[in-house]
Formats: structure tokens, sequence, C-alpha cells
């Protein structure tokens, strides 16, 4: 009943307002009249009794503000007439209103697009049930003191899968690429060949179909594969007989027991089929054969750090078993949320950090404008103190004229971030993980609303604040003049955005020097005007090495006549590709116990591959068309290679025999040439020390080539795949990628954090522009009467320009110093993204102050000369 | 200056109750509240309007009192407010707080160390 009167009576209120607003009005004139007759009868004279009367009361509308307070309604009421008041003056104001929403937007939308790819990246749950569960677990080797994580072998999983006692389920995995044939032109299938766990600890089911049994992990048994929803649609258009029908991969035929559903990726962002995995009798013998990838799920109260205990524990009992294969590795489990995004988090988390300072700095540039606003206001926001708005109320107009702004800004920012993220995801690396699904969703738009909300408190305080101390004596006083400490206050913040905006300048342009020193290191060999196609034999074709020879040896003399083709080769594994193929080896002659023995990377080509390539030969001689299947083996060494292991000795002439543990098993050769080191795993990597050995005495059924042109490679493309695959349709052929393009990929997460960083040090250094333009020129606007009195006395023009110009200076020079000094602690957090570059670059450092100090002379030219140009007369007149 | 808007003199939170107990005794307009009080305490408790008509607004809204619009005496309209059933159940139920507390109070003040 009482909530309802309550109600009731603020509804009447609110609606019936002009009713109840009467009969406050009449009611407080009857209580003066009231008053005044009673004084009159205690024998006070009318006058008297009048003021008396008066005085008590005190002034009226003071009074009605205090009884309209009461009900609840008000807080509403004056909410909405503070909205509409708001609008009007930031309609007012548009040059102030737009650069303010610009300005903001600018930093939420940064903000905004930035959190995007932390949200997608970081804190978006992995795509399987109960995914905080699964954790990655990987051999870990200790180098140089830092654990480095490596694919584990088949006995270690087994051991881990069947010892241990903190996990439900565990498998091992590895990718491979099958050509599907036999359907028109061959397909590249990217398949995941699992150990049977793979389904319990994904937690995922085929959506027809069954899972594969571990009695099909063994090798003859493991003919059969699931396909993924996609490859299910394109290749039998989802039809459901497709369950017991045979694919040839590879040549080989596999039998499809079922289909997974369409939202299963695994691993992310997916794979086109998944087969068992199969093992020999002979696996439990490889135990030194790195290549399975190792996920686990975690038994429910079992702990990460009690699952690494247990591991550790069944590893050191691995190693005093097998001390020759085990003896050096470790084993580590992180989350598998955590593994996915190892080196990439902590970049990402500096960038959000960076942006978090442009949503600072932009804040200050609009508490500047508002505090020169507020002066502006002085007078008006007196008047309305003395008409007796509570100190509260006009604290609440102010913050809800920022929430205005803010909820404008957020709108814009909105749209920036959208365009942000379009590009992100056009032209970011391909190697962070779920970065191509950022967009604008639910979690980010809470984001955007609690910075924007932020923001408006954070930079409307300080001017709400102000300007409410004012009280109805500052009404009296005739001049506008605003006091020296909001003076100094607007000094200070654009101090302090001038340093945030050194600081990140700085950081940036750490990064960019570190990049561009990277760009211009040389991969080893000239990648402008290389073209590569990755091509994969079916071994049904091509039953022995010497059919296979053959089919090489067509490609490359059918793509030598394409016009434009000055040499072409092949390769396996392509530098930069991300592939490798390494092996243990020993040097003929030298006794070294097995599990001592070196290892190294080894590259199968043509004899055409250093000439194409550009490599140099620095001693010796390359390969020869002579060097044959059944003529001599031999082999050419990296320059790296020949220091390494024949250091002060000719590497020519000496014999090697490969890889006892896996690898390149049980090959050999003699070495007859150096050749130049290639950074095969990226220009920022450093380079390996590396064997190569002719394709033709190697038979390998896959290899790229490698074409050089004297046009543009990619103009090449189209034609040289329909070239080769017209040789043999079931060949499969992989798109053609520029050479360049890899270089430039191998450096594309780096090429992202600069851009990234770039973008949001160019927002501080606008946004800190646009502050100081704001500061001077207001100041200057502010000191017209002085400035016309000046140049009445004699000062000249120029004089009072660089009156102005020496004002913005200083505090130029302030924040400059300030923000060297914030650069400097840069250091820490930079260290891991810079390559040659050292943290406290001078050159950079004096640049970017360089930099900084042309935009501040920029900025402030323009006031200066019109504080140059000012009239005594309109300015002696003023006021 | 206008005089302060504190109640004047009287105990924060008991001005409610004081009023209450005004209107009590016979429906009266907002003058009248402030004279009564300030006739019956003797002139210890003066009522200004920046806390009376806030007051009368406030106990208007929690249902306990009811303003009519009625002549006075000299012929003008004055707003007369009157207690409702809630009103009384209110004033009842904090008279009986306010005298336990002041007991209470009383107790504390003319307690001698021989009592402890």
């Amino acid at each position: 009943m009482r909530l309802v009167k309550i109600i009731g009576g603020g509804l009447r209120a609110l609606f019936g307002k002009q009713r109840v607003e009467r009969d406050l009005d009449e009611e407080l004139r009857d209580y003066v009249a009231s008053a005044v007759e009673h004084k009159m009868r205690a024998g006070m004279g009318r006058e008297e009794a009048a003021r008396e009367a008066r005085m008590e009361m005190g002034s009226m509308e003071a009074v009605k503000e205090e009884v309209r307070e009461v009900g609840w309604e008000t807080s509403i009421e004056s909410f909405l007439q503070d909205v509409r008041y708001g609008l009007r003056m930031l309609g007012k104001n548009p040059s102030f209103t737009s650069v303010a929403v610009l300005a903001l937007a600018l930093g939420i939308g940064a903000n905004t697009a930035m959190f995007s790819v932390i949200e997608a990246v970081l804190l978006r749950p992995l795509p399987y049930r109960n995914a905080d569960d699964i954790v990655n677990v990987a051999s870990t080797w200790n180098r140089n003191g830092t654990l480095t994580s490596y694919a584990s072998s088949p006995p270690d999983f087994f051991d881990w899968r069947d010892q241990n006692r903190s996990f439900s389920s565990m498998f091992a995995y590895r990718i491979g690429e099958f050509a599907l044939t036999g359907q028109g032109e061959a397909k590249r299938v990217r398949a995941v060949m699992a150990t049977a766990g793979m389904f319990s600890t994904l937690q995922a089911e085929p959506l027809l179909g069954r899972e594969f049994a571990s009695e099909e992990n063994r090798t003859g048994a493991n003919h059969v594969v699931i396909l993924s929803y996609s490859l299910w649609q394109a290749a039998f258009g989802g039809t459901a007989d497709a369950i017991g029908k045979t694919i040839q991969l590879d040549s080989e035929p596999y039998t499809i027991i079922g289909v997974m559903p369409a939202d299963f990726r695994f691993p992310l962002p997916g794979s086109d089929a998944y087969m068992p995995i199969g093992f020999d009798n002979k696996v439990m013998t490889q135990r030194g054969a790195h290549y399975l990838a190792v996920l686990g799920r975690l038994k429910s109260g079992v702990t990460l750090a009690q699952a690494n205990d247990d591991l550790l524990a069944i590893m050191t009992q691995l190693r005093k078993l097998y001390p020759d294969k085990d003896g050096k590795w470790g084993v580590r489990a992180q989350l598998w949320s955590t593994a996915l995004v190892g080196e990439i988090r902590p970049a990402l988390l500096v960038l959000l950090g960076a942006v978090a300072l442009v949503a600072l700095i932009a804040c200050a540039n609009i508490s500047n404008l508002l505090l020169a606003r507020a002066t502006v206001r002085h007078r008006e926001l007196a008047m309305r103190r003395a008409l007796g708005a509570g100190r509260l109320r006009l604290v609440r107009q102010m913050l809800t004229e920022g929430l205005q702004l803010a909820v404008l800004a957020a709108g814009a920012s909105l749209l920036l971030a959208h365009w942000a993220l379009v590009s992100i995801v056009r032209f970011g690396p391909t190697d962070i993980p779920r970065l191509a699904s950022v967009g604008l969703d639910g979690p980010v738009l809470a984001f955007t609303m609690s910075v924007s909300l932020a923001c408006a408190v954070l930079f409307g305080l300080i001017p709400a604040l102000r300007s409410s101390a004012l009280d109805a004596a500052d009404l009296v006083r005739t001049s506008i003049s605003p006091s020296r400490e909001s003076g100094r206050l607007r000094g200070a913040l654009l101090v302090g955005e001038l340093a945030l905006s050194m600081m990140l300048l700085a950081g940036a342009g750490l990064l960019v020097r570190s990049f561009m020193g990277l760009r211009s290191l040389s991969p080893g060999f000239d990648p402008g005007g290389l073209l590569t196609v990755s091509i994969s034999v079916p071994d049904a074709h091509y039953k022995n090495s010497l059919a296979v020879q053959n089919y090489w040896e067509e490609a490359v003399a059918q793509l030598r006549g394409l016009p434009g083709v000055t040499s072409v080769a092949a390769v396996t594994p392509l530098p930069l590709s991300g592939d490798d193929f390494s092996s243990s080896f020993r040097v003929e002659g030298r006794s070294v116990p097995e599990k001592d023995e070196p290892s190294a990377e080894l590259r199968f080509a043509t004899p055409n591959y250093f000439r194409t390539m550009t490599i140099p030969l620095r001693k010796g001689r390359t390969f020869e068309d002579s060097d044959r299947l059944g003529a001599a083996r031999v082999l050419l060494i990296s320059e790296t290679a020949a220091r390494m292991f024949f250091p002060g000795s000719d590497a020519i002439g000496q014999k090697i025999k490969f890889g006892a543990s896996g690898g390149y098993e049980k090959n050999e050769g003699e070495i007859v040439g150096v050749v130049g080191d290639v950074h095969d795993f990226g220009v920022d990597a450093p380079v390996a020390p590396t064997f190569y050995v002719p394709l033709a005495q190697a038979g390998m059924d896959g290899a790229t080539l490698v074409i050089r042109t004297k046009g543009v490679p990619a103009a090449l493309g189209q034609p040289a795949r329909k070239l080769v695959q017209g040789l043999d349709r079931d060949v499969l052929v992989g798109e053609p990628v520029p050479m360049e393009r890899l270089v430039s990929g191998s450096l594309g997460q780096r090429r992202f954090y600069m851009m990234l960083l770039g973008g949001f040090a160019g927002l501080a250094l606008v946004l800190a522009a646009v502050g100081l333009y704001g500061v001077i020129s207001y100041s200057v606007a502010q000191r017209r009467q002085e400035m016309g009195i000046r140049i009445a006395l004699g000062a000249s023009g120029g004089q009072v320009a660089s009156m102005v110009m020496g004002q913005a200076l200083r505090l130029a020079g302030l924040g400059l110093a300030m923000g060297l000094v914030l650069a400097m602690m840069l250091k820490s957090v930079l260290k891991g993204f810079l390559v040659g570059v050292s943290t406290t670059d001078p050159a950079t450092l004096a640049v970017t102050a360089l930099v900084l100090l042309i935009v501040a002379v920029l900025a402030s030219y323009v006031p200066a000369r019109r504080a140059a140009r000012v009239d005594p007369m309109v300015a002696l007149r003023f006021e | 200056m206008p005089m302060g808007q504190k109640t004047g003199g009287v105990v924060q939170g008991t001005l409610d109750m004081l009023i209450l107990k005004t209107l009590e005794l016979e429906p009266i307009h907002g003058y009248g509240v402030g004279l009564r009080i300030e006739q019956i305490s003797k002139g210890v408790f003066q009522v200004n309007a920046g806390s009376l008509f806030p007051a009368l607004r406030r106990l208007e809204r929690q249902g306990w009192i009811e303003g009519e619009w009625q002549a006075t005496e000299n012929n003008r309209r004055a707003k007369y407010y009157m207690l409702t059933d809630a009103g009384r159940k209110k004033l009842r139920s904090e008279a009986r707080e306010w005298q336990t507390q002041s007991a209470a109070i009383a107790r504390i003040l003319e307690a001698t160390s021989g009592e402890v």
C-alpha cells in the first residue's frame, strides 16, 4: 500500500507537475502571509513584519528545491533536465563537441579494437566442452637455462598415458597433408592423425558413424577416416550414405567411418579429416623420434601442479630406464589455452597497456577542453548556484554532460573499431590463433560501454568538482579571468599528455627500427622474382624413385619453357615455409656415442637450386645432373655447419652417415661443397647448420618448385600451376606463393605489433597536438587584453608571437623531459620485442623528441600568429 | 544569508515525529505546524521553512499525512495537513521508541559510580 502511495505521489508529481508546483508555490506564499500576520499581531508594523518573515524564510527557490528533492522522481527529472540542457550546450558549441567526440572516439575505438583482439585470441574459451581441463603435454629440452617445448615421441607418450594418475584421458596426434584423388582435380586435405583418446579428451563425438578405436592405431589397420563436416558437404553433398564409402588419400583407400559435427574444429582453426595414426611393431624402439603433440584432460579435482608433479615423476623413471634416449628430456604440462598463445600473450598485453594510455591521453584532452569551457561558463554556473542549485546538483549536471560526450563517442568508436578489425583480419598475421574470428560481440560491447563510462567520469570529474566550488560571491566578481590554479591544472594535464605520447612514440620508434633492421637482413638469397609451387606426387603412380625423379625433371624442363622464366629448381622442405627436416648424423672416422651424435637440418634440392635461389657457392662444387640415383652419394654443407662441425679443417671430402634414431635413416654421402647460409626459419631466426642432399638421390615424393622469373612472380602463378597439373591430374599442386610473401610472412607478427603500436603512438601524437593547440589558443583568447596592451605599448607582433610560442615550448619541453624518463622505463617491457636495437637507442629517442617538438611548434604556431595580430583597439574595448 | 537549512535546534530525525504529534491534536497548515512546535516547546525548537516543507512533503509521500486545501479564518486558501491512520500508527511506534531511548539516555546520564 505504502509503496503504491510513494510511487503514485512520484508519478503525480512527474506528470501533474504544474499543479504540484502551483500548490507548493501557493503554500509557501500562504506561509509567508501567515508569518506576517502573526508578527503584526505581536505588534510589529507591516513593513517590519514582512521583512522579518522574508528573512526567516530565506530564498523561496531554495526551499522549493529542497522540497522537490524529497521525491524519487526528482532525480529522474533533473537527470532528464541535465540531458536536455547538456544536449543544448553540445549543440551550441559544435566545434567543441566535434573535437571532443572525435578525440574520445579515437581513444575508445582503439581500445575497442585492441580488446576485440585480446578477447578473440586470449579470453574466449576454446570451443570444446570443459576446455579448461584440457592440458598440453610437451617434451622439454633445457637450452641454456630456458625450457623449450618440443614434440614428444610415441614411447614417451604411451608411458605418460598409461602410468599417470592425473588425467582421465590423453591422446597424441600429428598433422599431415594428403592428396584427395579420384574426384576430379586432386585436392589437398589437411588431416589429423591421432590416437583413439582424441574423442574422450576433447569430449566430442561424431555426428554420424563412429569414433575410431585403439585397435585401429596400428599400421595396416588404420585406413579409416572421419570427415569434417565441411569436407563431407563438399565431397559427398552431405548425404548419409557416405559412411562406408572409400576415398583415395595419397592414392590409398580409406573407408569413411564417420562425420564430425559442423562446429567441431581441431586443431584450431580446423582440419578436413581425422584418422587413426598408425604405429608399427617397432614403435616402442623410437623413443628418440619426437613428432607427436600430446593433449590430456585433467581428472576433476586435479590441479595443473599435481599433474606436472605426476608427469615429472614418470619422466624421472624414464630417464633412468633410457638414459641414452630420454636422458636429457623433461616434460611440461600447460593449460592448452595458455600453451596456444605462449609468446603472443605478453605482446598483446603490452599493446593493451599502450592503447589504455591512448585513452588516458584522450581523457586528459577532454578534461582540458571542459576546464577551458568551465571557465567560460563560470557566470552561468555561479548564477545557478546562487539560485539554489546544490553543489551535488551541479556536479551531477557536469557529469551528465560528460556522459553524453562519452555516449556519442562510444557510438562513433564502434564504427572506427569495426574498420580497424576488418583490416586486422585482412592484413594481420595468420599465425595468431583465432585472430581471424575477431568481432564486435557482446563482451566487446560491454567493454566499450565500461571504458566510455570510466572515461566520462575520468575527464568529467575534475572540471565538475572545480566548477561546482563556485559560490554566489563569484557572481559578483565582474572579471572572468580564470584562477591561476586552473591554468596550472591545464598545463599539468597537457604535460602529462605529451609525456605519455613521447613514451608511446619512443616505443613505436624502437619497434620500427628493430623491424627495419630485420627487413634489411638478407634471408641468404634473393627472394625477388621467385615463385614457389608445392607439389606432391602420389606414390601409387610412381612406384620407384626413378619414376619420381623423371617426374621432377619433366616438370622442371616444362616450366623452363614459360616466358620470362630464367631458372627452375625443386627443393624440400622449402625455406621459410615452417617445415623442417632434421637428422642426427656421424662423421666417418670419429667415434661418438650414439646419444652424443650432432644433428643438423636437411634439405633436398635439384642441381639448379643454388643458382635459382642465388645461394652462393663458397667452396668445392654444387650438385650436377650426374649426381643421380646409382651414382656416388654426395652432400653440400652450409657455412655455419662447416664451421660448427669441422672447425679448422676442410669439410670437403668428409663422409657423413645419417640418423641412427629417426631422421634421414641410414643414408650417407660425401661432402663436395660448401654453400652460403640461409635463414630457413625466418629472417629474424638464427641460421641452422644445414646439409643439402640431391633430390635425385633421395626420391622424395613431395617438393616445392622454385621458379625465378624476370617478370612479376605472382603473374606466373596460374600458368605454372596449369602446366604442372597438366602433367598428371593426380598430382597435388599447391597455391603458387611468391617468395617475397614468405619472407615478409615470417615477420608477420612483428609487423602486426609494430603497426598496432605505431598506430596507437600516432593517435597519441594527434591527441597531444590537439591538446596543445587547445591550451595555447585558449590562453591566447584569455590574454587578448594583455596582448593588446603590450602591442599598444609598442611590442611588435613578433615579440608577442614568440612569447606565446615560448609558453608552448616550455610545456612541450617539460612533457618531453618527462616522456624521456618514461621511455627509459620501457626497457623491461620492450626487451623481448627488439632485435638489434637497444631499448635506450639514442637515435630513436632523439628522432622521437624531434618529431614531438616539431608537432608542438606547428600546434602552437597558429594561436601565436593570432596573438601577434591582436588589434590593440579591439582588445582594449573588450568588456 | 538565508537561515541555515539545518533543523533549528531539533534533534535530527525527530522533526517528523514532532510534526505527526502536532497534527494529531488537530489538522493545521504549514505555518501553524511550525508555530505550534515553537509554542509548545516554549521556543526551544524553531523550525524554519527550509526544513519544515521538505519534511511535510516527505510525510505526505509516505502516506502518513494528507493535505487538503481549506479556507483559513482570514479567508485565504491554505493547505491543511491531517494525520492518516498509518500516520497515527507511525506516531505511536515512534513515540514509544523515543520514550524508551530517552529514558535509557536519562538513566545513563544520571548514573553515579556507585551504580555500576
